[in-house]
């Protein structure tokens, strides 16, 4: 018995402890006979911070959705700081600390910004299924206030989700993403469609996130994804093109042709 | 006679939709928060049996109040979760059946006899059982393949109480299933029948009130808005709506034992496809977006099930015409209020409302999917 | 069908040995035991024909169903109503010229059109808001119904087959041996056998008409996706009012079917409007191979067991339901 329970506990230390936060072995999804993403083979640590870039059509989105469960994916391992999540359903891999944002905002348009964030720390806490009410002291409540602060929108707390301007809901998103105690964030594309003022307000989110928390973020703006990137993955046509830090990639002649060149930077 | 519209939607946000009414950090007391019209209403229904007679309580507003409770389930579930379950007539004449089985009923080579105190809670656990395993099979289909797969169970549930004999006592159902005489009450009794069935319609709107602001009811309507974001916040879509399925039984059931006592009978028509259908159609005419809805919805109903008769005989119609009235009100309804007589109502006081010189209505009512 | 095989090879063996051993009913002398088992192979035989062409029958009125769901997501709820419509129409028509096959084209025609004017004047105005369309059709249903009550009565009427069809058809199947050696075959009626053979008939030709012609070519695809049709400029308008009005148009065949077969009388709008949609269920939404087999499938359980289990006969169709759901919601041939 107590064996058994020391086994679990050295299990459940490795799984936070000395394992990668993500590592995928050969991932791929087709659909159809159409292949999405092929074979792609990754690993993160805890705390690192990863851009992934590529071309639209690279299957960017696709290996988000295959991580997060959306779409599972159709060959391949997925490994969450040591535990294999590649069967669970997407609300097992969230409970356990994973966290995304959505490239087309995802959000409840008729709530407002704090019920929405208000819903997103229920989500991963004990009373998703609470017939009862919050109270004014509660504590879920007061998280997705101090949410709401994070992401810089305490003047729009109750305002419905609708009526926020595009760079509001995209900051919406990113709280919703920090909601309970997250260990590894996907952001997909969390600049697109900003202005200038907001996209340096969110790159000081994102710098201000605790350092033991990692990503990996989806960006085609290379100043965003390299101001907050310590390693970068290059990804085209589905497969995973070249790895390295950020100046490596930079300065790749191959990268340059492939995707610098076309007119993205 | 007072009709209930005047009292219902006048409800604190005209036009508001979706989750939007009412915030869950509101931070007035409960009872600064309900409205006059609501407190007019009660007093009214409160009053109501020293003015109205006996015929007006038991049958107008003891059955809207039933049909009601019934209609709410259905509410619940398609006005926030997204899924119409025509099983909900069914699971309420479960609910009687067990009743009858397990109590007392004229047929006593069935009926077992127990006490009240255990076959009412049986009675609910099994019919909410039932309702359970309907929606974990109607969820696992997509959106409208619901309709038709409760559809299809509410009809082999009424086929099989007609063919079966041994439990269900087949064509002719229990006759003689009365409530028990509680407090040396007999309950029904026009007056007190009329507070019973108006106490379980009051506590049932009122939960499901409650509870579409509580977490549980937030995220049942954010499964509804949007599944698949509700599976990446950590929210298991499955089982929430399996959890809406039950919750939604519960109140069935409730409303199919106070049903089973208005006639104190039970058969296979009270669940048969025509009142399974009626339930849909009361929840849809009365609006599904608010629970006032489904009793409004179902007083009208009433009103024209009691009275179409001679008013269609009067206009020189068979009395036989009232299913085509019916169908008609619901097409009428379908086509241009959406949100049923709530809708209307809405829209009406949306357009007085209007401000001349802006040109704008109050808010805009969030569009049905 | 070698895929399968492949892929379920459990199933596979199942499927043959079953296959086998009811050509061995069908076709082998039954032996003493067997007979006093179940009952005579001569209940048997005209169970398994009576559970086929029932099915050939739940396939008209459910193919229509499937094609109108599959193209528009429109659960007509309104269908049964529609077959009804057929059945009345096809029995005037036949009672006044006296010419049964007459009934036919008046009841695809009328009943078509009418199919036509739903989708023009209602769907098209709720396009893309399934809830809304399909409570539409219970409207219609209900208003209907009276209608027909109200025109027709709740008389029962009978579509008289004409006597060519109306003897019996001498089969080669054996149902016993007389004590003289002789050999007794099945006698089975002539009308049931030629209208399975005009619904093989039928399906085969929605089947050719989906796989080999253009317009079949874009009712396909706008099944598997409707937006790519969209997107590709197809004037999908007309796309979906002909595939309203000809599962409309089959529904009203069918009722001209069901009327000789059975008869046309007030309640078989909602009988039949249950069959297709348990038979759909059961065989995949969308999809016409399903309707077939789904519809093979309930025609016999219905049959079997109202032979074999008369108690439980209806609720034998819904627990096959009820299976296929928990186990394979989309449908035996349905896509996931």
């Amino acid at each position: 018995m107590s064996e058994q329970l020391s086994a679990s506990i050295t299990e459940r230390l490795g799984a936070t402890g000395t394992a990668n936060a993500l590592e995928l072995r050969g991932v791929s999804k087709f659909f159809g006979a159409l292949a999405a993403i092929e074979d792609i083979s990754m690993t993160v640590r805890p705390g690192e911070r990863r851009a992934v870039l590529g071309s639209n059509g690279a299957g960017k989105t696709t290996l988000f959705n295959c991580v997060t469960g959306d779409f599972p994916s159709s060959s391949g391992s997925i490994r969450f700081f040591g535990e294999d999540i590649t069967a669970f359903p997407p609300h097992e891999r969230i409970r356990r600390g994973l966290r995304r944002t959505y490239q087309i905002s995802l959000l409840f348009t008729g709530l407002s910004v704090r019920d929405n964030v208000y819903l997103a720390c229920t989500g991963v806490s004990r009373s998703r299924f609470s017939f009862l009410r919050p109270r004014r002291d509660d504590s879920l409540m007061a998280s997705a206030d101090n949410l709401v602060h994070v992401v810089h929108l305490d003047d729009a707390r109750d305002t419905i989700v609708s009526e926020l301007s595009y760079g509001q809901q995209r900051q919406l998103e990113i709280a919703m993403a920090l909601a309970g105690a997250p260990r590894f964030i996907l952001f997909d594309e969390p600049a697109a469609g900003l202005s200038p003022t907001e996209r340096s307000e969110l790159i000081e989110i994102l710098l201000g996130l605790p350092g033991h928390m990692g990503f990996i973020i989806i960006e085609h703006d290379m100043d965003v994804a390299l101001r907050v990137a310590q390693s970068v993955t290059m990804m085209h046509n589905g497969r995973v093109f070249k790895e390295g830090n950020p100046a490596e990639i930079e300065d790749d002649p191959e990268v340059q042709a492939l995707y610098l060149g076309d007119g993205h930077g | 006679m007072i009709d209930p519209t005047q009292g219902g939607p006048a409800q604190g946000n005209p036009g508001q939709g979706r989750a939007a009414a009412g915030s869950p950090t509101d931070q007035r007391s409960w009872i600064e928060r309900v409205p006059a019209g609501y407190w007019i209403l009660g007093l009214i229904l409160l009053i109501m049996p020293a003015v109205a007679g006996d015929f007006i309580l038991y049958q107008i507003f003891g059955w809207s109040f039933i049909l009601g409770i019934i209609a709410l389930s259905l509410m619940f579930l398609a006005g926030y979760g997204g899924m119409v379950s025509l099983v909900q007539m069914t699971v309420a004449g479960l609910a009687g059946y067990m009743l009858a089985i397990f109590g007392v009923s004229a047929i006593d080579t069935i009926s077992l006899g127990w006490p009240w105190y255990i076959t009412i809670p049986l009675a609910l656990i099994i019919a909410v059982a039932f309702g359970t395993l309907t929606g974990w099979l109607a969820v696992r289909t997509e959106g409208i393949y619901t309709i038709m797969i409760t559809l299809a169970i509410a009809s082999a549930f009424f086929y099989f109480t007609r063919q079966n004999y041994v439990i269900f006592n087949g064509f002719s159902g229990f006759n003689g299933v009365l409530p028990p005489n509680l407090f040396g009450v007999d309950w029904r009794a026009p007056a007190a029948f009329y507070y019973l069935t108006l106490f379980w319609a009051v506590l049932a709107y009122l939960v499901v009130l409650y509870i579409s602001r509580a977490p549980f009811g937030l995220a049942l309507q954010g499964v509804r808005d949007n599944p698949r974001r509700m599976a990446a916040l950590g929210f298991n879509v499955t089982a929430h709506r399996v959890a809406a399925y039950s919750l939604a039984a519960l109140l069935a059931a409730i409303g199919g034992i106070l049903l089973t006592w208005q006639s104190a009978q039970i058969s296979p028509g009270t669940a048969g496809i025509g009142p399974v259908i009626d339930i849909l159609v009361i929840a849809v005419i009365g609006g599904l977006r608010h629970p006032i809805g489904p009793f409004i919805g179902a007083f009208v109903f009433v009103l024209l099930r009691t009275f179409a008769l001679d008013a269609l005989i009067a206009v020189g119609l068979s009395g036989e015409r009232f299913q085509l009235l019916i169908g008609i009100g619901f097409l009428v309804i379908v086509f241009w209020s959406p949100d049923g007589l709530l809708g209307l109502w809405e829209k009406l006081k949306a357009a007085r409302r209007k401000d001349p010189l802006l040109d704008r209505g109050g808010e805009t009512p969030g569009g049905q999917r | 069908m070698s895929g399968f095989a492949r892929r379920h090879p459990v199933w596979s063996v199942i499927i043959v040995i079953a296959v086998a051993v009811l050509l061995w009913m069908m076709f082998a002398i039954w032996p003493k035991w067997l007979t006093e088992l179940i009952g005579s192979k001569k209940i048997f035989l005209n169970a398994l024909f009576n559970g086929i062409t029932l099915g050939g029958l739940y396939f008209l009125v459910a193919s229509g169903f499937t094609l109108i769901f599959g193209l528009m997501r429109n659960v007509n709820l309104a269908h049964g109503s529609l077959y009804l419509l057929g059945g009345y129409i096809g029995y005037m028509f036949s009672d006044w010229t006296g010419y049964w096959l007459i009934a036919f084209p008046a009841a695809f025609i009328l009943v078509g059109a009418l199919g036509i004017a739903l989708q023009f004047l209602v769907f098209r105005r709720m396009e893309g808001q399934d809830l809304r369309q399909t409570l539409v059709t219970i409207g219609i249903s209900i208003v209907m119904a009276d209608l027909m009550l109200w025109i027709w009565g709740g008389d029962f009427y009978n579509i008289a087959a004409p006597s060519w069809l109306s003897g019996p058809l001498e089969t080669f199947f054996v149902t016993a041996v007389k004590s003289s050696g002789d050999l007794v075959f099945l006698k089975y009626p002539m009308v049931r056998v030629v209208i399975f053979a005009a619904s093989v008939v039928i399906g085969v030709g929605i089947w050719l008409l989906l796989n080999r012609t253009r317009i079949g070519m874009l009712v396909r695809a706008g099944v598997d996706d409707r937006d790519m049709l969209q997107a590709t400029g197809v004037r999908i308008q007309l796309v979906f009012l002909a595939v309203f009005a000809f599962g409309a148009g089959l529904a009203g065949i069918a009722g001209v079917v069901g009327g000789t077969f059975q008869s046309v009388a007030p309640g078989e709008d909602i009988r039949f409007l249950l069959a297709s949609l348990v038979v759909v269920i059961v065989g995949g939404m969308g999809s016409i191979p399903g309707a077939a087999i789904g519809a093979l499938i309930i025609g016999l359980a219905e049959q079997f067991g109202s032979v074999y289990a008369p108690t439980y006969a209806v609720v034998l169709t819904f627990l096959i339901m009820v299976l296929v759901l928990a186990f394979r919601p989309q449908g035996l041939m349905g896509r996931a």
